[in-house]
C-alpha cells in the first residue's frame, strides 16, 4: 500500500512538475508521458489492483492538467493497464532497457487508443494530424525518460522496500 | 484480488470513460466531480510549482548558456557576467513593467470586468494546446470566458476549478474564432490547427483580402467580444480547387511566452 502511494505522489509531482516547472524547456516537438512508466511497471511488478489504481489516478490527473477531452486520459491509461496484464506474461521486463521499450511502445499505443476512440464516438478527429505527428518522438522521450523513472523506483525499493 | 476481479473494474471504468467522452449526460457529472477533487490537490501543487518557474527560466534563459567559458577567463567573466545578469534582470523587470502596464491600462477601460491572472503551466500533452492560469472559481472565473493580453486574444476558460483555470488557446484545433479583416468587409472562421500559423476557413476567393491584414474578433461567435485584435494574415492562396482561399495567419500572442493574461468576466 505504501508502494502504491508512493508511486502515486511521484507521479502526480513529476506530472505537476511537467506542466508548471519545466513549461520554460522547448518540449513542444518532444513532449514525456510520465505517467506511462509508473502504469507500466505498477501492471508488471505490482499486484493488478495496485496498478489499476495508479493508471486511473494518472489519467484523471492528466486529463485535469490538460485539455483533453473529459474521458480520454482515463480510457487510453486504463487501456494500457489492461494490456500490460495481458502482456505480463508474455513479454519479460529483466532490465530498464526493456522497460524503456516498453514504455516507448505504450505511448505509440495510446496514441493510437486516442485516435481511435475520437473516430469511433464522433466519426472525425481534428487532433489526427497532431497526435500523428507526435507520436514519435514523444515516445523516443518517454523512453529515455522512463529509465530514468525505473532507476529512480528500483533504487527506492532496493532501499525503503522490497520488490517481488 | 483476484486477476480477473481486476479486469472486470477495469473494463467499468473503461465504459465508463467512453461513456463520459461521448458525454452522456449520466456519467459527465459523477465524473466531473471526481475531477474537481482531484484538481483541488493538483491546483494548489501547481500554483507553488509555478512560483520558483519564472527564476529557472531566466537562469535557463540566460546563463546556462555561459558555462562553456574558458577558465583563464573565469574570474573576469564572473564579474561580468553578474553585470550582465544584472543588467538583463533590469530589463526584464523593465519588460514585465511596460507588459503590466499595457495590462493595467486594458483593466482600466473596464475596471470590474477584467481579472488578470498569472500563467503558472501549461497542457501535459502536446495533441491540445492549454493553459492553466492561478485564478478559479473564486475570482469569478467561468467556463466559455474570453482570455486576452494587450497583443491580442489569446483564448477561452474551458474548465474551472477552485485554484486554477484552464484555458483553450486559440491554436488548439478544436478552437474556431469568428473574425473579420479589418478595413475590409470580409469574414471567416479563424481555426487552430495545433501548430504556430492558423488558418482563416471559409474566406471565398473574390473576398477582399491581402497578406497583411488584421483580424478582429466579430463578437457573432457569442464567446469572443467584438473587436479584439486576433493575428495577421501571412498567407493567401486562391490558386486552389474549389471555392475558397487558403489563408494563414500568425497570432499577435505568442502563446509559448505567456506570463500574464486577463480574463474578461461577462
Amino acid at each position: 500500500m505504501m508502494k502504491v502511494a508512493l508511486y502515486l505522489a511521484m507521479g502526480l509531482v513529476l506530472t505537476t512538475l511537467e506542466c508548471s516547472l519545466f513549461s520554460f524547456l522547448p518540449t513542444e516537438f518532444f513532449k514525456p508521458d510520465l505517467g506511462i512508466p509508473f502504469v507500466i511497471y505498477t501492471a508488471f511488478f505490482l499486484n493488478p489492483f495496485a496498478a489499476l489504481v495508479t493508471s486511473a489516478f494518472l489519467g484523471l490527473t492528466q486529463e485535469v492538467l490538460s485539455g483533453a477531452p473529459p474521458g480520454s486520459m482515463l480510457f487510453t491509461k486504463v487501456s494500457i493497464f489492461i494490456i500490460a496484464l495481458f502482456m505480463k506474461n508474455k513479454l519479460y521486463i529483466d532490465s530498464r532497457y526493456s522497460f524503456s521499450f516498453a514504455c516507448s511502445g505504450a505511448v505509440l499505443v495510446e496514441s493510437f487508443l486516442f485516435l481511435a476512440i475520437s473516430l469511433v464516438t464522433r466519426g472525425e478527429s481534428k487532433d489526427i494530424g497532431n497526435v500523428m505527428f507526435y507520436a514519435v518522438p514523444n515516445a523516443i522521450v518517454t523512453g529515455f525518460l522512463s529509465l530514468l523513472v525505473f532507476t529512480l523506483v528500483e533504487s527506492l525499493n532496493v532501499r525503503y522496500f522490497d520488490r517481488h | 484480488m483476484k486477476n480477473s476481479v481486476v479486469i472486470i473494474i477495469a473494463i467499468a471504468i473503461l465504459a465508463i470513460s467512453f461513456f463520459v467522452f461521448t458525454s452522456t449526460p449520466l456519467f459527465i457529472r459523477g465524473y466531473s466531480i471526481a475531477k474537481t477533487g482531484l484538481g483541488e490537490i493538483s491546483g494548489p501543487l501547481l500554483r507553488v510549482a509555478g512560483k520558483p518557474a519564472d527564476g529557472i527560466r531566466y537562469v535557463f534563459e540566460n546563463y546556462v548558456n555561459l558555462v562553456g567559458t574558458k577558465k583563464e577567463n573565469a574570474r573576469l567573466r564572473k564579474k561580468l557576467d553578474a553585470y550582465l545578469l544584472e543588467h538583463q534582470r533590469l530589463s526584464e523587470i523593465e519588460q514585465e513593467n511596460k507588459r503590466l502596464k499595457g495590462m493595467l491600462n486594458l483593466m482600466e477601460q473596464r475596471p470590474k470586468t477584467m481579472v488578470a491572472a498569472r500563467v503558472v503551466g501549461e497542457d501535459v500533452k502536446n495533441w491540445f494546446r492549454c493553459l492553466i492560469i492561478d485564478k478559479g472559481r473564486s475570482s469569478g472565473l467561468a467556463p466559455k470566458m474570453p482570455v486576452i493580453t494587450p497583443k491580442g486574444l489569446v483564448g477561452q476558460v474551458v474548465e474551472c476549478d477552485r485554484w486554477v483555470t484552464k484555458v483553450m488557446v486559440i491554436n488548439d484545433t478544436n478552437s474556431s474564432v469568428d473574425v473579420y479583416v479589418e478595413g475590409r468587409n470580409s469574414r471567416g472562421i479563424l481555426e487552430g490547427t495545433g501548430q504556430s500559423p492558423l488558418k482563416l476557413k471559409y474566406v471565398r476567393k473574390n473576398d477582399e483580402i491581402e497578406v497583411g491584414d488584421r483580424l478582429i474578433t466579430s463578437g457573432k461567435d457569442g464567446i469572443y467580444p467584438k473587436g479584439l485584435a486576433t493575428g495577421i494574415v501571412t498567407t493567401v492562396n486562391r490558386n486552389k480547387p474549389g471555392i475558397f482561399a487558403e489563408v494563414e495567419v500568425v497570432p499577435f500572442n505568442n502563446f509559448t511566452r505567456l506570463e500574464e493574461v486577463l480574463v474578461i468576466k461577462k
